[in-house]
């Protein structure tokens, strides 16, 4: 006997029924590894953190975050980088300033000559990091004590990630145009529903067969 | 979409008398002020595996929802509909990942998360059990157990988990259309023909019990939460979240001159509180240990989709890769 459904396409798939032996556990792995997502929410503004996704390679990252994070959410621009690529300072409380709780510790890897690094910031625990701004350092120790120069007097910061610029993966100038959102997708918005009429509408007419 | 509620069992609370007793002071005194905890945190072990619990199974919650209004979709009335009704399951399915991730940062992989719901290890909300016998049942579950969900994910965003927060805060603002759309299909069925408010009144008498356990067995019922609640895991109690839900929604379905199931649902002017009767919970707990009426269903249809997919995974997979889990 296989499984038999209210939908013929789950008919149509010859499911056997009954309890099934367990699955083996999934190979590590098998959902890939995960690369860090931000958006640019408006032209001009900051990047900011949005989430993680799954994915084998950056190019199919940048695809999957396209559709899970800028679907439903004006956006301009995504940058997508491999979270083991992305060094993460500890965190402080909130109104602390993680700068002044580093030690300066001896960089492990050095590059020979500079290269451009990017820095994110969390300002609020809960909220998401936001990036600060590039510096040119040989090492990612480096690239923070830059960091610490540039920006680290500004206000409370929790948490710092850095992440080297060729590390990130991001969308083409000339391919901007794929955050155009298409106008007639308004369905998805709330304001398309229009149910308040319709209820008006209903309750006067029962109103008025009521009462004759 | 989530059956927020006590689905899941306590935990052993002997796990408590071996955190060290500074940080255990120094966590507490962070969440009552208010902060967030972030992944790399100390936090006590019961903290950690609650945590991933209701993460885990909202996640799984929210892919196991998009399966009964996932049928719906190529047999929707309308053009206009199917692609409102396609938008709202992906979104699904979207909430999904988010909440599978938010999980991870806790130290749980996506692959255990997944071979846990196929093997049945691991829970997911008890409504999607029940079939959506027609278009008008399909329309009961995108209003009234979205209505639900957040309810529950309002609550549950103002937490003390920062991954969780960033996850809900996402997923309620998606939320917001699918309330609408929802809203707006029972309507346009309940102000239509005959025949139409006879399918929405059925569908709404059989979607009447899941509803009333989605939040999970009453409070008196329910165990061990004291610590949950102060430590900004769980939000609200069940009971609270069951009444927030009948106050804000019961009066919306009597003004459509639609009725509910159970004469002794009223507002008690004393106490303030909706009166009505208890579910029955045992029927609760016999369809969440697996004997509901489409239980087998769901699970198999998703574990077909695994290992449908499993060699486009295996194809994809770069040899150099190496796990690591999101950042937060
Ligand atoms: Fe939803
Ligand atoms: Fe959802």
């Amino acid at each position: 006997m296989s499984l038999t459904s209210l939908d013929p396409r789950v008919t149509r798939l010859n499911l056997p029924e009954g309890e099934q032996p367990p699955v083996e556990a999934k190979p590590v792995l098998d959902q890939f590894e995960t690369y860090e997502t931000f958006h640019q929410k408006k032209e001009g503004t900051a990047y900011t953190y949005v989430g993680p996704v799954h994915a084998p390679n950056e190019e199919v990252a940048f695809l999957f975050s396209k559709e899970q994070y800028s679907r439903r959410a004006a956006c301009t621009g995504m940058w997508v980088a491999r979270t083991s690529h992305i060094m993460v300072t500890p965190y402080v409380g909130d109104g602390e300033n993680v700068y002044d709780a580093i030690r300066t510790e001896e960089p492990t890897e050095r590059s020979e000559q500079p290269e451009a690094y990017e820095i994110f910031h969390l300002k609020k625990r809960g909220k998401a990091h936001t990036h600060a701004g590039r510096v040119e350092a040989t090492s990612y120790q480096e690239a923070l004590q830059e960091a610490k120069k540039a920006f680290g007097d500004k206000g409370p910061i929790v948490n710092v990630w850095v992440v080297k610029s060729k590390h990130v993966f991001r969308n083409n100038e000339e391919d901007k145009d794929m955050w155009l959102t298409i106008p007639d997708k308004k369905y998805r918005d709330a304001v398309a529903y229009k149910v308040m009429d319709k209820i008006t509408k209903y309750k006067e007419e029962n109103k008025t067969t009521a009462v004759q | 979409m989530y059956g927020g509620g006590n689905v899941f069992e306590a935990t052993k609370f002997d796990t408590l008398q071996n955190e060290d007793p500074v940080k255990m002071a120094e966590f507490e005194a962070r969440i009552e002020r208010g902060e967030k905890i972030e992944p790399n945190d100390w936090m006590p072990e019961l903290y950690r595996k609650q945590l991933i619990r209701m993460i885990e199974q909202h996640a799984h919650s929210e892919i196991i929802g998009s399966l009964p209004e996932g049928t719906w979709i190529t047999r929707a009335p309308g053009f206009r509909r199917k692609l409102a009704q396609m938008a709202k399951v992906q979104d699904e399915v979207g909430h999904a990942q988010l909440l599978y991730s938010a999980a991870e940062t806790l130290g749980k992989s996506r692959e255990q998360m997944l071979t846990d719901l196929i093997n049945g290890k691991s829970k997911y909300s008890n409504v999607f059990n029940y079939p959506a016998f027609t278009w008008a049942d399909s329309n009961i579950i995108s209003w009234l157990i979205d209505a639900g969900a957040i309810v529950n994910q309002l609550a549950n965003a103002k937490g003390s988990y920062g991954p969780y927060c960033r996850a809900l805060d996402r997923i309620c603002a998606e939320e917001a259309f699918h309330l609408k759309y929802g809203h707006d299909a029972v309507v346009h069925m309940a102000t239509g023909s005959a025949k139409q408010r006879e399918m929405i009144q059925a569908a709404l008498n059989r979607w009447w019990t899941p509803i009333m356990h989605f939040f999970g067995p009453p409070d008196k019922m329910s165990t061990h939460t004291e610590i949950l609640m102060k430590w900004k895991v769980k939000m609200a109690s069940n009971d609270d979240m069951r009444q927030q839900f009948l106050d804000m929604y019961v009066p919306k379905i009597w003004e459509l001159g639609l009725t509910l199931p159970d004469p002794n649902l009223k507002k008690n002017a004393e106490t303030g509180k909706w009166d009505y009767t208890e579910p029955d919970w045992e029927e609760f707990k016999r369809v969440i240990n697996g004997d509901g009426p489409c239980n087998a269903e769901r699970l198999a249809v998703r574990r077909t989709a695994e290992e449908r997919g499993a060699w486009v995974r295996r194809a994809l997979l770069n040899p150099k890769s190496k796990y690591v889990k999101p950042l937060a």
